[in-house]
């Protein structure tokens, strides 16, 4: 039977590396997605996801097993994440704007999932689609936070809540705003 | 004040947790005010339409992670406390450096090298420790006399200092 995330960290804290080879292997996509999400950069992605898995090795000793393994460690991710775009956010600030589709090495259309749609409607509703991700991109840092958990990770609100280490109605108001806001750039199209 | 329009509690509503008296009244509210069931339909259409085309990130070579990171730890728990404190490294060295140059400069005058004092007594045409001696025989001779002077009531008439 597959060890538990919870008993593999258990087991990280008490200096086991084969526990933690095996978290990595477990995480690593998705630490790797969900730190891209937030910062649509491959290379910060990398870095601060790698960043995550070492934080997790230090202080593996300090897991209580209060929260489920994925919230613990999804809420350093996220932590990471925010600070670093906290950082440099006066850099990106001089910087010129560019659009997420841009910025990607891929085109955002390209990497969605093949559509199960009358074809007729699939040109537009990829540019839909394409906009709609871009809005995203535009959020507030909390809100997209909240966004991304939610439909991409598929984390429900009170876990959503411990990630971002802040009660539910908060994250109910960063979603209610977040889709009002993209709501409305959809309607403007 | 104007009519009441949920709007949290519209997320609430759709993900399931709201409940009771609060869902109820969510639910009536709804049945009579179309703008808010517009509201409602097009959050969950958002919603799922973002869970089912959420973007996937530029592929990555995973054993190049796994490397990388394997890299990194090791260099974490070969590195001492200096290598995640380079600010407080730099400021102690700077410190260190400073209470040097406050210790050598408290020293005191450095004494003129025998070389130097070649060079003086050269460039003077006198002999220094001849003068170092005079001003000991000076000061010899005046101690001398008050010795003399503070004794006269006990020297016998006619003696000569």
């Amino acid at each position: 039977m597959e060890p538990t995330d919870e008993a593999l960290c258990r087991r990280v804290g008490e200096g086991d590396e084969a526990a933690f080879d095996l978290l990595v292997a477990r995480y690593q996509g998705r630490a790797y997605r969900l730190a891209w999400s937030l910062l649509r950069d491959a290379d910060e992605a990398r870095d601060l996801s790698q960043e995550a898995f070492l934080r997790l090795h230090r202080n593996a000793a300090r897991f209580e097993g209060r929260a489920r393994f994925s919230t613990w460690f999804y809420r350093i991710l996220v932590n990471l994440c925010l600070d670093h775009r906290r950082r440099t956010r006066w850099w990106r600030r001089i910087m010129a704007p560019v659009d997420a589709a841009e910025e990607s090495e891929t085109p955002l259309v390209e990497r969605q999932p093949a559509p199960l749609l009358d074809p007729a409607d699939t040109v537009e509703r990829e540019r839909t689609t394409t906009r709609l991700w871009q809005a995203v991109d535009r959020l507030s840092a909390q809100q997209r936070t909240a966004v991304v958990l939610q439909t991409q990770e598929g984390l429900s609100t009170a876990e959503v809540a411990a990630v971002m280490n802040c009660a539910e109605a908060t994250v109910r108001v960063h979603l209610h705003r977040a889709l009002t806001t993209l709501r409305k750039t959809l309607r403007q199209e | 004040m104007g009519p009441w329009h949920p709007e949290t509690e519209l997320i609430a509503y759709l993900d399931g947790s709201l409940a009771g008296e609060a869902r109820a009244r969510v639910a009536a509210h709804l049945d009579g005010c179309a703008e808010c069931r517009a509201a409602l339909e097009d959050f969950g259409g958002l919603l799922a339409r973002l869970a089912a085309t959420a973007p996937e990130p530029p592929p990555l070579s995973w054993g190049r992670y796994g490397v990388d990171l394997r890299v990194r730890r090791e260099a974490r728990q070969g590195a001492g406390w200096w290598m995640f404190r380079p600010l407080q490294a730099a400021l102690s060295v700077g410190l260190v450096a400073v209470l040097l140059v406050l210790a050598v400069q408290s020293t005191g005058p450095r004494p003129i090298a025998n070389g130097g004092l070649a060079a003086l007594e050269v460039a003077s045409g006198v002999r220094l420790d001849v003068i170092r001696t005079y001003t000991l025989l000076e000061r010899l001779d005046l101690l001398e006399d008050l010795d003399v002077i503070v004794q006269l009531d006990r020297l016998a008439p006619g003696s000569e200092g």
